[in-house]
């Protein structure tokens, strides 16, 4: 293996050299240092507390664009509403759903289990085996998540994959609710980079990251679209406009 | 920045390698296909794979690996809906990011009933609800996933992924194991790089503002994780991307970031179609890469099937100046620079090419020349035109009739006109 890697770098250096034009050497650019980090994630912070209603309005708009069906709540009781109002519109018998801090907020296991709905939080105990949920997924008429961020620009919600957070959860099931709280909306995927890198430090970036902008679509057949090939073709965000602290 | 990085592709792949190693990942560098292959092979017979779930991923059709994994008793399933298709057809893929663009509704549907059994479905919604199912099942059973990458980020060791129909996160997140199989250009320096490109990349490919899905993959799932992957591979492929390196006139196709926008924009792609290229990569670009990756031989014809419009150029999100390079792979065929023993003109033709310099370049010479080929040609003229040349012309008459030199040029008939306007009675 050493020497596939060695000849690899060998044949690659060597065409570094011979197809470099001359006195062209750019070296590459340093990476930023931890206080311009820190100096770009402060002013980011700042930016989205101060215009948290503004990116709220242009992510509704986006999100709406991009093939969400966007629902607004100006408190935790309205957005419960309007999950247990999705869920009972599609007749879903069962649901799975994330861990995230906001869906214990909501409340939501009460009133949907109430509606004859059986609710499995995909969080599993550490004897349990990682796919042990997995089952539940696939049977599940709709996926339930929180978001850890929002972005204005592209109308996407961002879901970092971990503890209490499955892979599938939010790509499984046909219909995925998600639900965004004020202040986690940032303006582009420049700032959400920013943040993310911030999150999680040096080593310990979420092992996983989606950014998802919409329902599964696919043109591949004449150009013309159509949703949930593969991941859910209904998406729903529901956009709480109280923060959580 | 594309350029800044290539010049540092070393640095940064190592920097990509450290920080993905750190995370849990393996990190495969396969100078060739062949390599990278035997690797993936090795992998699925090692862990006892039987069913592999595959992501779009245009390395590994560089690398021929379904028939390879098929030879080897396991079963490779495409995903992508186009790439799918294109699976269940036994072809290659037509475009790039739209694969089988080529077949319409009735097509699909008709294959569906061919190969799968399915009832006859006349809309394109019902196809894709029908491919879901198929697919799913595949998906569960599966135990390797294999995808592409779009970028690979030095400075985090983060994979991006960027999907529509979500097969991506389904190859990464379902099998046991995930193996990503990157060209090694893909490499950028930080994750602002990557937003930037991210831009670009979706802009041009399908004119959204963003695509479904991007998902970015950083390392192995950790411990605490709900689930994931037990196993994350990646394997780095030069493939003769060191030979663009090499050449400073067509480094700069490695900044390519395959969003195919010179395909839609080409009007030879668009007339003569995916398939003629012979390669995985078609259209302009295809027309550089192929040659340089496949190393010539079959593919030197590629570089001279362009009218040079420059379309490709203007619709380039990167700004690769292809019809440039594809002037200095002619160039460079012609004088048989690349490979001494490809080289593309014989000692007749550059003759006559010489002679033809000599000859159009006296008025004297030309109207002597032409006076002989017109004596020349007669035994040749059947009913008005020449159907066989001797000798080394044979070659013009194979496949075409030509016509014979007229029995008097332009210039004489030219002549002859100022000749007749001169004279008296005729009216200017």
């Amino acid at each position: 293996m050493t020497s596939s890697r060695e000849s690899f770098f060998a044949g690659l250096r060597s065409a570094l050299v011979s197809g470099a034009e001359a006195g062209e050497a750019p070296r590459p650019d340093p990476f930023p240092t931890d206080d311009e980090v820190l100096a770009r994630v402060t002013a980011i912070q700042k930016l989205i507390a101060e215009q948290a209603a503004e990116l709220m309005d242009e992510l509704a708009a986006s999100a709406k664009a991009g093939g969400w069906v966007v629902h607004r709540a100006a408190n935790i009781e309205e957005a419960l509403g309007q999950v247990v109002d999705i869920a009972r519109g599609l007749a879903v018998t069962s649901l799975v759903r994330s861990d995230h801090d906001v869906l214990s907020r909501l409340g939501v296991d009460g009133p949907l289990a109430a509606d004859g709905i059986d609710v499995t939080k995909m969080a599993r105990e550490d004897s349990e085996d990682p796919s042990s949920h997995r089952q539940a997924a696939i049977d599940a008429g709709l996926g339930l998540t929180g978001a850890d961020y929002a972005i204005a620009e592209t109308g996407s919600a961002v879901l970092a994959a971990g503890q209490g957070v499955s892979r599938i959860v939010s790509l499984v099931p046909p219909v995925h609710v998600a639900v965004v709280e004020r202040g986690s909306v940032v303006p582009s995927l420049d700032e959400l980079f920013t943040l993310l890198r911030q999150d999680y430090g040096e080593q310990d970036w979420a092992s996983y990251v989606n950014i998802i902008s919409g329902p599964s679509r696919s043109a591949d057949i004449e150009y013309t679209l159509v949703t949930g090939v593969h991941g859910p073709g209904e998406v729903h965000l529901v956009l709480l406009d109280e923060g959580s602290a | 920045m594309k350029n800044r990085t290539i010049a540092n592709l070393d640095h940064y792949l190592e920097q990509f390698e450290r920080k993905v190693t750190a995370l849990g990942a393996v990190v495969y560098f396969a100078p060739d296909a062949e390599a990278a292959s035997k690797y993936v092979l090795d992998l699925a017979k090692a862990r006892g794979v039987r069913t592999v779930i595959k992501g779009k991923s245009m390395i590994s059709e560089e690398m021929g690996l379904n028939e390879q994994l098929t030879e080897a008793g396991i079963e490779p399933v495409e995903t992508d809906l186009g790439e799918y298709v294109i699976q269940l057809a036994g072809e290659t893929p037509y475009h790039i990011v739209a694969p089988a663009i080529h077949k319409d509704r009735h097509d699909v549907s008709k294959l569906f009933q061919e190969k799968l059994g399915t009832p006859h479905i006349d809309n394109i919604e019902g196809l894709g609800k029908e491919a879901r199912q198929q697919l799913r099942g595949k998906f569960i059973v599966a135990d390797m996933g294999i995808t592409g990458a779009n970028f690979l980020v030095a400075e985090t060791g983060t994979l991006g992924l960027v999907t529509n129909e979500g097969n991506g996160r389904m190859a990464s997140s379902m099998p046991r194991i995930h193996v990503a199989l990157a060209g090694m250009e893909r490499v950028v320096p930080t994750m602002e790089d990557m937003s930037m490109f991210l831009r670009l990349l979706i802009r041009s490919a399908t004119g959204q503002r963003i695509s479904s899905y991007v998902t970015l993959v950083n390392g192995l799932r950790r411990p605490a994780d709900e689930d994931g992957p037990e196993e994350f591979h990646i394997v780095i492929v030069d493939n003769g991307r060191s030979r663009m390196l090499a050449d400073p006139e067509l480094r700069e196709a490695l900044n390519c970031i395959r969003c195919g926008a010179c395909l839609n924009a080409c009007p030879v792609y668009r007339k003569v179609g995916g398939h003629s290229y012979g390669y995985v990569y078609p259209g302009p670009i295809g027309a550089i890469v192929t040659p340089m990756l496949t190393g010539l031989g079959d593919a030197k014809d590629l570089p001279f099937a362009s009218s040079l419009c420059g379309a490709c150029k203007e619709a380039c999100p990167v700004k690769v100046n292809i019809p440039r390079m594809l002037l200095a792979l002619r160039r460079d065929l012609t004088d048989g620079k690349k490979n001494p023993n490809d080289k593309r003109s014989t000692l007749a033709e550059r003759l006559s090419f010489k002679a033809w310099r000599v000859l159009f370049g006296s008025n004297a010479l030309l109207g002597l020349s032409v006076r002989i080929g017109r004596l020349m040609q007669i035994p040749l003229v059947r009913g008005g035109v020449i159907r066989w040349l001797p000798g080394p012309l044979s070659g013009w008459t194979r496949h075409r009739t030509l016509k014979p030199l007229p029995s008097s040029s332009f210039r004489d008939r030219w002549a002859d006109h100022l000749k007749d306007a001169d004279s008296p009675g005729h009216r200017q």
